[in-house]
Parts: structure tokens; C-alpha cells; sequence
């Protein structure tokens, strides 16, 4: 069997890339209309439109297992897609698939399941020789057991869901003290976000660069990897910005992670794309974190420096195609930039800004790829996540790639919500960016601020309220007239600052 | 009215204390150094409001005014500025000099979001620091945390309970 019609278990910017590569394949494609986002952008990408805004219920559709797999078998689908996020990595759903006749397009459900569970997966690495940080042997069932547990690897620790991903669940401790506080909202989380309220201890890397390797296999048991992307630029586990590749990796040390990324993917017979999470520390040495196996939000930065498309290789390996690329055929060509525009407020600590997308427009040049399923008139609603597009820049080193991105931040125009614009503003302008030398760290630890901003900007915006006042407030009568002298030189900037008011 | 002196003159202060001064009739000339460059706001379809300069466009828009104070978002940066005449603040430094140090502070929401677990009551002391409430937002807990060492007088919301931003969550009486 092969596909020719695919259903899109996703929406928003993911679902169009897919529908994207999907066309270019003659596959048919089905998406999915929710209340929330009827008139959404991913809908106009699709071959068909299923119509579920009758659907009340509490659960979204795209977590909705029965009602997915019924929606695929009712329009004739004979695939599904699960883009990330949702139900992108439940092993439950790929296998629900299966039962059905429905091809899975991603990874086999085992795999799922031992690499979801990162207690299993701890064990595979360690079986395999895969470097890793100290840790608890398994679960740990209270707060006593933590304290023991990290007194024995010694303090900072770090509190992981046992099925987690994404940062939920994610507590750093730093001594016993915080422990009890740490360990119960860490296990809450879990239990909200993944239904499983376990969670693990592993000694915690300071400072470390976040590395993850791209894996590509296939059912043949062919598996290669893509080479890495540099993610170090997150918040509290989100990441913000990821670029392919990272200057932290030479190429030998690329050999020896992308090795060990292939043999911890073997030992789940993986097939299709998926992602070995690293932690590098200062001294090089590199530990195994997890293994996503889905698509990445991040994937576009790897397509964008081997040419490969990704979503067409995950297709043709759900269609049971060997691989056609062998490890030595993947070259790494340039650099590629990946910054993530959210509908957050940097000003307030990257708070979420939900609110309806008035303008929008993004930047188009040879050197730039935007990925979004936002359109004007679009609104970021908060049951889903804050994302507006990706904005993806490429150039022939990184220099020039972060050239290429200061010039397209400049062009893209947002109305409606603040957006992270602000904050990649001040990176492609830090030096530690520049550099290199950041860590999963720098925006907590080597930023004061979070934005940029031009010299004359807070100026501009103060001509403005003061015009807003002279407007609302001001009869002619009241102005003085003013010497002519001073009429083109209006506002000072005045260093002398006042204490309160 | 006549007799009221005429205004020549406005200063505009950020609330990150940082003043301007615009001379009346307000110009869109602006001067930096030994140039001068013209300012203008402009509105249209394609990109709604905005503020030409140095031939850039910036977004703007006007999130919020009240009386003589403004939010102004430029470029995806909010400003808060507070409009005063030479008058008002002349007035304003009065009223400062005689004000003492808040007592209350109060903790209000960063963002909407649904409250997950309240870890103090009215009554409690807390620290600098020491979460008051978990917050969950876009799938996140958030720790709200005190701003300052005190007693806890109100509290105003409870587990399980959706909340706007702005909302007042915690009041604490200022040690």
C-alpha cells in the first residue's frame, strides 16, 4: 500500500509545511477545521477540509485518538501525519494507526514508546555506551528519595519528567532546601502535561550548549544522521533561536556525536526523521539528553544546509522506500538561521500576548525561507501555542547568515500582538552571540535586557505622546507662539533624570 | 481665561525616568546634532499606523492614554510616558517631596492564564522571592513570586480559577 492521501493530525504553520511537500508529491491532503481557528491558514492548503467545528468537545480534536482515527478512515485517508506537539509522540496513536490500516508517517510505535519513556531510553544509552549525566537508577516516588538521590551525585541537580519533553515537568534544584517545593511542582507538571506524574533526577550540566543531531532512517535498517543543529538559545527549555551547524563542533567531533546519535537510534531500530538531543559542556565532553522522535520545529535549518527535504524523506520511508542518500553523500553547505517570531511580550519576561494579527507581512529574498500558518486577520489564541512564523535565513558562513538575518528583521512588519522581534534584534548585536561562546545559559545569565532597541526610537515614541497630548488637550488659545528660532529644534534629550514621580 | 499663562513648552517623561522636552507649537522637525530630520506619522492599508524617519517605517500603535499618560507601542517596544506641563510639574515635585514609601504592594497577574495552587494565606509572612502562586499559561507553570518581605493581607484568588492579566491576585502589607 501506498499513500495517496494523507491526514494532517496538526494545524498551524507545521500543517502547511507538510501539505507543502505533500503537493509536491501528488498526495492528496486532508486538514482539519476546529471552532477555534475556522478560518486558519493551513485550511487553504489542503485537498480537503473536514469539517469538525460541530465537535463541543472538552478534548481538541488533534488529541482525539478515536475521533482522528475515525475522521481518517470517513475521508479515505490512508495516512496520517502528526506533525509535532499533540499527539506527535504518543506511542498509543501510531499503533492506534496501525490496528486501523492507516500508515503512521513517523517512527514505529515501540520506538516511540522506549525513547518517550526516558527511563528506558537512560538504560538503552548506557547499554550502548552512550556518554550520559549520573542519575537515579529509575522513578523517584517522593521528596526524601530526591534528597538522597542528589546528595549522592551532588547538588545542582536537575528534575525530569519521566515522559517528558519540551521543558514541562523540568526543575533545576540547587540544594536540598528546594527540594520538596521543586520536586512537587515538577511532578504536577508532569502529570498535567504528559498524565504521568514520574519524574527522575540526573546530575545537572551547568552552562552547557544545547547540540541535537538529525537522524533519518529507514525500514530497511538503513540510519544516517544530517548532521547537528546548535539550539543553546532557549528560555526555561523553549528554544528561540537554533542554527545549523554549530561552531562549537568541529569536524571530528561532529563524527564521534552524529555516530553516537545513529547507534542510540539503532537500538530501537528507528526509521523515519528523528532528533538526539546532547549537552556539550565547556571541556567537550557531550551526554546523551533524549531522543524526540518526530519532526522538529527546528528542521528547517538542517534541510536549509543539506538540501534535503525532510518531510518527503519521512513520507518515502513511510512508503517503505530505502533511503537514496548514504551518510557520505550529506554535505553540510553554509549556514542557516532559524528565529522564532511568538506572540510573547519580551518587556514582561516573554509572557504570552495573544491577540489578532492586524498586519502582516514577512521578508522575501533568495537567502530567505519563512515557514507560518498565520495570515492577517489571523488570531494567536491561547489554547495553542504563541507561534507567528519562523523566519529562516541562510548564508554562506555565519557571519553572513546573521548578516542576512539583522537585515530581514528589520523587514518584517507585525501589527496587532508584541512579538519576540525585539529580543533577535539584540542578538544578531551581542558579542557572546557573535562569538559563539553562548550557552543554554545566556539569556538568563549574560542579558539585562531582553530587546533592542535604536538610539532615537525612545525619542520617536515620545514626539508621539507628547503630539497625542497637544491633540487631546491643548486649544491653540493656551500654546505660546513659540520663537522662530526654536521651531525645528522641539526636543531635548535631557540627561539630567528625576528621582520619582 | 485669557489671563492664564500660555504653555511653551512640554515635558514628557518615560517611566524609566528619562525626560524630554518638546518646545510648542509641537514641529515634526527634530533636530540631532547639526541635522535635522523630519518626523511624520502616517496610516495606511498596508501597513496601518505608522512613523516615518529617516526613511524607516516604524509600527506604532497607541495601546493605552489616560489623562496625560501614555503606552505607546513602537517597533514592538511599549513605552509609558506621562505628558506634564511646566506647571504640573512643578506640582508633581511637590507632591513627591511630601509622599511617603508605599506600604502595600500589590501582585497581579503577568499574563492570562488559570491558577494552579495558592501556597500562602492571608496572614502569612513571606519573603523576597517565595512563590505566592503558580500560574499556568500556553501549558506552562509559572511561579508568581513576592516582590518584597512582608505580610500577606488579601488573598484574592483561589486554585482552579481562570485570571485576565492585570488581575489583582496577592496584596501585601510592606515590612
Amino acid at each position: 500500500m501506498k499513500i495517496n492521501k494523507i491526514l494532517i493530525a496538526n494545524r498551524g504553520e507545521i500543517a502547511v509545511r507538510i501539505m507543502k511537500t505533500a503537493r509536491l508529491m501528488k498526495i492528496r491532503t486532508v486538514a482539519i477545521k476546529t471552532v477555534l481557528e475556522p478560518n486558519a491558514m493551513y485550511l487553504s492548503f489542503a485537498d480537503e477540509v473536514f469539517d469538525n467545528t460541530e465537535d463541543v468537545s472538552e478534548i481538541p480534536v488533534f488529541l482525539d485518538i478515536e475521533k482522528l482515527i475515525s475522521i481518517a478512515v470517513n475521508t479515505g485517508s490512508n495516512a496520517v501525519h502528526p506533525g509535532y506537539g499533540f499527539l506527535a509522540e504518543s506511542a498509543y496513536f501510531a499503533q492506534k494507526c496501525l490496528d486501523n490500516k492507516i500508515i503512521y508517517i513517523g517512527p514505529s510505535p515501540d520506538a516511540i514508546y522506549k525513547m518517550g519513556n526516558k527511563m528506558i531510553a537512560r538504560r538503552l544509552a548506557l547499554k550502548n555506551g552512550i556518554p550520559m549525566a549520573m542519575g537515579s537508577e529509575g522513578n523517584i516516588s517522593n521528596e526524601e528519595e530526591a534528597v538522597k538521590i542528589a546528595e549522592r551525585i551532588g547538588y545542582p541537580v536537575i528534575i525530569k519528567a519521566a515522559s517528558g519533553g519540551g521543558g514541562r515537568g523540568m526543575r533545576i534544584v540547587r540544594k536540598s532546601e528546594e527540594m520538596e517545593r521543586m520536586f512537587i511542582t515538577a511532578s504536577k507538571e508532569a502529570e498535567k502535561a504528559f498524565n504521568d506524574p514520574s519524574v527522575f533526577i540526573e546530575k545537572y550540566i551547568e552552562n552547557p550548549k544545547h547540540i541535537e543531531f538529525q537522524i533519518l532512517g529507514d525500514t530497511k535498517g538503513n540510519i544516517i544522521h544530517l548532521g547537528e543543529r546548535e539550539c543553546s538559545i532557549q528560555r526555561k527549555h523553549q528554544k528561540l533561536l537554533e542554527e545549523a551547524p554549530s561552531c562549537a563542533l568541529d569536524i571530528n567531533l561532529r563524527k564521534k556525536m552524529g555516530s553516537m546519535a545513529v547507534q542510540i537510534a539503532r537500538a530501537v531500530n528507528y526509521y523515519s526523521a528523528g532528533t538526539v538531543e546532547f549537552l556539550l559542556d565547556s571541556d567537550r565532553n557531550f551526554y546523551f539528553m533524549e531522543m524526540n522522535t518526530r519532526i522538529q520545529v527546528e528542521h528547517p535549518v538542517t534541510e536549509l544546509i543539506t538540501g534535503i527535504d525532510l518531510i518527503e524523506q519521512q513520507i518515502r520511508v513511510a512508503n517503505k522506500e530505502p533511503l537514496q542518500i548514504k551518510q557520505e553523500d550529506v554535505k553540510l553547505k553554509g549556514w542557516a538561521i532559524e528565529c522564532r517570531i511568538n506572540a510573547e511580550d519580551v518587556q514582561a519576561g516573554f509572557a504570552p500576548n495573544p491577540g489578532k494579527i492586524e498586519k502582516l507581512s514577512m521578508p522575501t529574498d533568495s537567502y530567505i525561507r519563512v515557514d507560518t500558518g498565520i495570515q492577517e486577520g489571523s488570531s494567536i489564541v491561547s489554547s495553542y501555542d504563541s507561534m507567528i512564523a519562523k523566519l529562516i535565513v541562510q548564508g554562506k558562513d555565519r557571519k553572513d547568515a546573521i548578516n542576512h538575518c539583522k537585515m530581514a528583521l528589520d523587514k518584517v512588519w507585525i501589527k496587532g500582538t508584541k512579538t519576540t522581534l525585539p529580543f533577535f534584534r539584540l542578538l544578531v548585536r551581542n558579542q557572546k552571540f557573535l562569538d559563539g561562546t553562548f550557552t543554554t545559559a545566556f539569556i538568563e545569565k549574560d542579558l539585562d535586557r531582553f530587546y533592542y532597541n535604536s538610539e532615537y526610537e525612545e525619542m520617536l515614541a515620545a514626539w508621539l505622546a507628547t503630539k497625542l497630548f497637544v491633540d487631546e488637550n491643548l486649544q491653540e488659545s493656551s500654546i505660546g507662539s513659540g520663537s522662530d528660532n526654536d521651531n525645528d529644534m522641539s526636543p531635548w534629550l535631557l540627561n539630567k533624570r528625576i528621582n520619582q514621580f | 481665561m485669557n489671563d492664564k499663562p500660555r504653555i511653551d513648552k512640554l515635558y514628557t517623561l518615560s517611566s524609566e525616568n528619562r525626560k524630554f522636552s518638546f518646545s510648542l507649537p509641537l514641529r515634526n522637525k527634530i533636530r540631532i546634532g547639526k541635522r535635522v530630520y523630519e518626523v511624520q506619522l502616517k496610516s495606511d492599508e498596508k501597513y496601518g499606523t505608522y512613523i516615518l524617519w529617516k526613511n524607516r517605517k516604524y509600527p506604532v500603535e497607541i495601546i493605552r492614554s489616560r489623562q496625560n499618560k501614555y503606552e505607546i507601542l513602537f517597533n514592538d517596544i511599549s513605552y509609558i510616558f506621562t505628558v506634564e506641563t511646566p506647571f504640573s510639574l512643578q506640582r508633581m515635585k511637590v507632591l513627591n517631596s511630601t509622599r511617603v514609601k508605599a506600604e502595600k504592594e500589590i501582585v497581579r497577574a503577568p499574563m492570562p492564564g488559570k491558577i494552579i495552587d495558592v501556597l500562602i494565606r492571608e496572614g502569612s509572612t513571606v519573603l523576597r522571592g517565595e512563590p505566592l502562586v503558580i500560574l499556568e499559561a500556553m501549558k506552562m507553570q509559572n511561579e508568581i513570586q513576592s516582590p518584597v518581605n512582608g505580610t500577606v493581607t488579601k488573598v484574592n484568588t483561589k486554585a482552579n480559577t481562570n485570571v485576565m492579566k492585570e488581575d489583582v491576585l496577592v496584596e501585601i502589607k510592606v515590612e
